[in-house]
């Protein structure tokens, strides 16, 4: 675990924006963790808002819909910052959107019928892994404690923190609603300690009992990273350990991010798919660093050309995700996914570093939050010693990003893990 | 518009390596101070030597190996100015020349340069100057001596004609001895900046430190004519060796628990040195034996993965 400077001011503070109006939407048919969705529009097809497009292909899968009423004008090839080009439905904004209302039988809907409705608008976690919610809360095991995961660990966004300022009782409703799916025991709502006015408004709304969530509580964390990352939050919030084969469901625990509870909330009040999210636009190269609600599939260039946000001098590196985990891009054809929860533009701020040679200093040991020997695995990849990797434990890598923060000698040292992963598992 | 591509993360914490180092040489400050004061020319002659031979034979092994020079990194300069504070203050130059020689290019760069050697490169040194030239290594002068007038050291005094040194004048530093290692005020100083700054890992001169004491009880109970603990603490090198030498990342155990048995170990040694050798000090040959034992302790003391 580290301590790095936080890089969330002044964004965090400003009430963000609304962009429903984009052109054109770039759809990739995967934005979830498992299979790509399959396409169920043709070429030319005009499509409604929220009119699926793309169904679940096998069990963990998620469906994609339309963000907004279009014409389905090619499915082609497009930028993906995972994947670098993914198949990709491209849409022509034609309507205005649409205003949803709200679901009136919502309290006598079966734990069952609610799964339904958040697999059927496409929920999936958006945290960062983008984990198809649907799979997540039918756990083959029993569960005693859901985890609401507020931290936004990562630096420079603030995305989650404006969410829930300005929408925390939706959130709440969320977080009833898969209470009723997974009926845990308790619920600890797991705040970093820079967010402790939102735990104040948790535990009043806790205390007059204003929703129905058995045992909620929260539990103000300090602010060191990685400490929304499900294993660490976990153990900071219940002591339970989880090794790297294993799952939270082990240890009878659901981590949700707050941004899910709220997609949670809105699919089955609102009946509306996840189209929408709520993206930091953050980093020294902005004009005006800022948080706002954007369509699935608004690409970067739309919102430049659209002058929502503008820079502030050349960028030097652009970054889907936070500074710590997130992917470098290289141009501005990207579009916003459903696990996107921010963009940086890094100007002065980013910097090229030379790798140095290791001095064993074990800093990288000493800040592992899985306790692994990062520094092995550097050796090992360098010296191909691809069989070794497993017996220091490679997979239980997080990537956090920790030990090459901290390294002295500059060695990216998660590189390295990512290369003895793949050589590692082609070793087996 | 070209952008960069890098792998994650895009942050990294300010302290690099020659921070680092950098970082290391001001908390020799204090103690090069001291031995400037009591030494006087001696101390300047012997350290501008040490120093300035450290990063010319750097430089030249470098242009030799043909790789992009690192003498930005003070490494060097630690090694020089750590080298240059183990020497007793009448020290000849050609010795101190022959000493930085040995240790840049067999302490070091024979290993393959920064961050692969085995051994600290400035005990390296003055385990050469040692055997090459006992006498000289171990005849030391009064402080403030301008006619080297050569003195017994503390621990040399105790442990042969048993006569103690007081206290506040080991603390202070105004006893014989070599050059950085006199004053304890001063290198407690320095110390206390590296660990405070978090340059150095406490684990190794807490445990190294915590061993010295206890063993110096012990002894202390079977035998009251034994030195006190305070003694230990205060003589010789002990202090110097355990901030800045037995802390030095390289050549000490990666792991936390490592770094226990390395400071524990290397504590017991000194003392054993100390009380049954005919030696009347034994911080070198300690910390060299350990370093000589970090493969092997890094071996056995893996970190426990999360959870399993």
């Amino acid at each position: 675990m580290v301590v790095i400077e936080e890089h969330k001011h002044p964004q965090h503070n400003i009430k963000s924006q609304k962009f429903d109006n984009p052109d054109k939407l770039y759809l990739p048919v995967s934005q979830h963790t498992g299979k790509p969705a399959s396409v169920c529009m043709e070429k030319g097809a005009e499509v409604e808002e929220g009119q699926l497009i793309a169904r679940q292909n096998g069990y963990i899968s998620a469906c994609i819909h339309a963000p907004k009423g279009s014409k389905v004008t090619d499915i082609t090839p497009w930028y993906h910052p995972n994947f670098g080009r993914m198949e990709s439905l491209v849409l022509k904004c034609t309507k205005e959107s649409k205003s949803y209302k709200t679901r009136s039988n919502v309290g006598g809907l079966y734990p069952e019928e609610l799964l339904d409705i958040i697999q059927k608008k496409g929920i999936v976690g958006m945290g960062g892994a983008a984990f198809p919610t649907h799979v997540k809360l039918k756990p083959p095991k029993n569960i005693d404690t859901l985890i609401i995961n507020g931290c936004e660990c990562e630096p420079y966004l603030s995305a989650d923190y404006r969410l829930m300022k300005e929408n925390l009782k939706e959130i709440c409703k969320g977080v009833e609603l898969i209470c009723r799916i997974v009926k845990p025991k308790k619920v600890i709502f797991a705040l970093e300690d820079n967010k402790s006015d939102v735990a104040k408004k948790i535990n009043l709304f806790s205390s007059i009992k204003k929703f129905n969530i058995p045992g909620l509580e929260t539990t103000v964390l300090k602010s060191t990273y990685p400490q929304g990352g499900e294993k660490q939050l976990i153990f900071s919030t219940t002591r339970r350990k989880i090794s790297g084969d294993k799952l939270p469901l082990d240890v009878g625990c659901i981590v949700q991010n707050v941004a899910t509870c709220f997609a949670v909330y809105e699919a089955v009040y609102l009946d509306k798919p996840l189209i929408e999210r709520m993206v930091s636009f953050c980093g020294d190269a902005l004009e005006e660093p800022k948080n706002i609600w954007v369509r699935i599939g608004t690409t970067l260039q739309e919102l430049f050309e659209k002058k929502i946000l503008s820079f502030a001098g050349e960028p030097k590196k652009i970054i889907s995700g936070g500074p710590m985990m997130g992917v470098t891009l290289d141009c501005l054809n990207y579009p916003v996914l459903k696990g996107t929860g921010g963009f940086l533009f890094l100007n002065r701020d980013a910097k090229n570093y030379e790798e140095q040679p290791c001095i064993k200093c074990g800093r990288c040991v000493d800040v592992c939050p899985m306790n692994l020997m990062p520094l092995m695995y550097a050796k090992m990849v360098k010296h191909e010693e691809f069989g070794r990797l497993n017996e220091f434990y490679i997979k239980d890598c997080i990537e956090c990003g920790c030990c090459a923060y901290i390294c002295p000698s500059r060695i990216p040292l998660v590189h390295y893990v990512k290369t003895g992963k793949k050589y590692a598992v082609a070793d087996k | 518009m070209p952008l960069q591509i890098s792998s994650s993360p895009h942050l990294k914490a300010k302290a690099d390596t020659p921070f680092v180092m950098l970082q290391v040489v001001v908390a020799l400050i204090p103690a090069t101070a001291a031995s400037i004061y009591f030494f006087r020319q001696r101390a300047v002659f012997l350290i501008a030597v040490c120093i300035s031979v450290s990063l010319l034979t750097e430089h030249i092994i470098y242009r030799i190996r043909r790789k992009p020079s690192t003498l930005g990194d003070w490494s060097a300069v630690v090694t020089g100015l750590l080298l240059a504070l183990t020497l007793p203050p009448a020290t000849k130059w050609y010795a101190a020349i022959l000493g930085t020689l040995f240790a840049i290019l067999v302490g070091k760069h024979l290993f393959g340069g920064l961050g692969t050697n085995i051994f600290n490169p400035a005990l390296i040194g003055r385990a050469f100057l040692m055997a090459a030239y006992p006498k000289m290594m171990t005849t030391f002068t009064e402080p403030f001596s301008v006619d080297t007038v050569t003195s017994a050291t503390p621990l040399s005094l105790q442990k042969f004609s048993a006569s103690l040194t007081p206290l506040k004048e080991l603390f202070i530093g105004n006893v014989a001895g070599s050059l950085g290692e006199t004053s304890a005020l001063c290198i407690i100083a320095g110390g206390l900046y590296l660990l405070i700054r978090k340059i150095a890992d406490w684990r190794i001169p807490l445990s190294l430190l915590g061993s010295v004491i206890i063993v110096s009880l012990i002894a202390q109970f079977l035998n009251q004519a034994n030195a006190s603990v305070l003694f230990h603490l205060l003589s010789g090198g002990l202090l110097l060796g355990t901030f800045f030498m037995a802390t030095d990342p390289v050549t000490t155990p990666i792991s936390q628990k490592g770094r226990y048995i390395f400071g524990a170990g290397c504590g017991v040694l000194i003392m054993v040195i100390r009380y049954f050798s005919g030696l009347p000090e034994g911080v070198m040959y300690s910390i060299l034996f350990f370093n000589s034992l970090t493969p092997l302790i890094n071996r056995y003391t893996p970190r426990h993965p999360f959870g399993r």
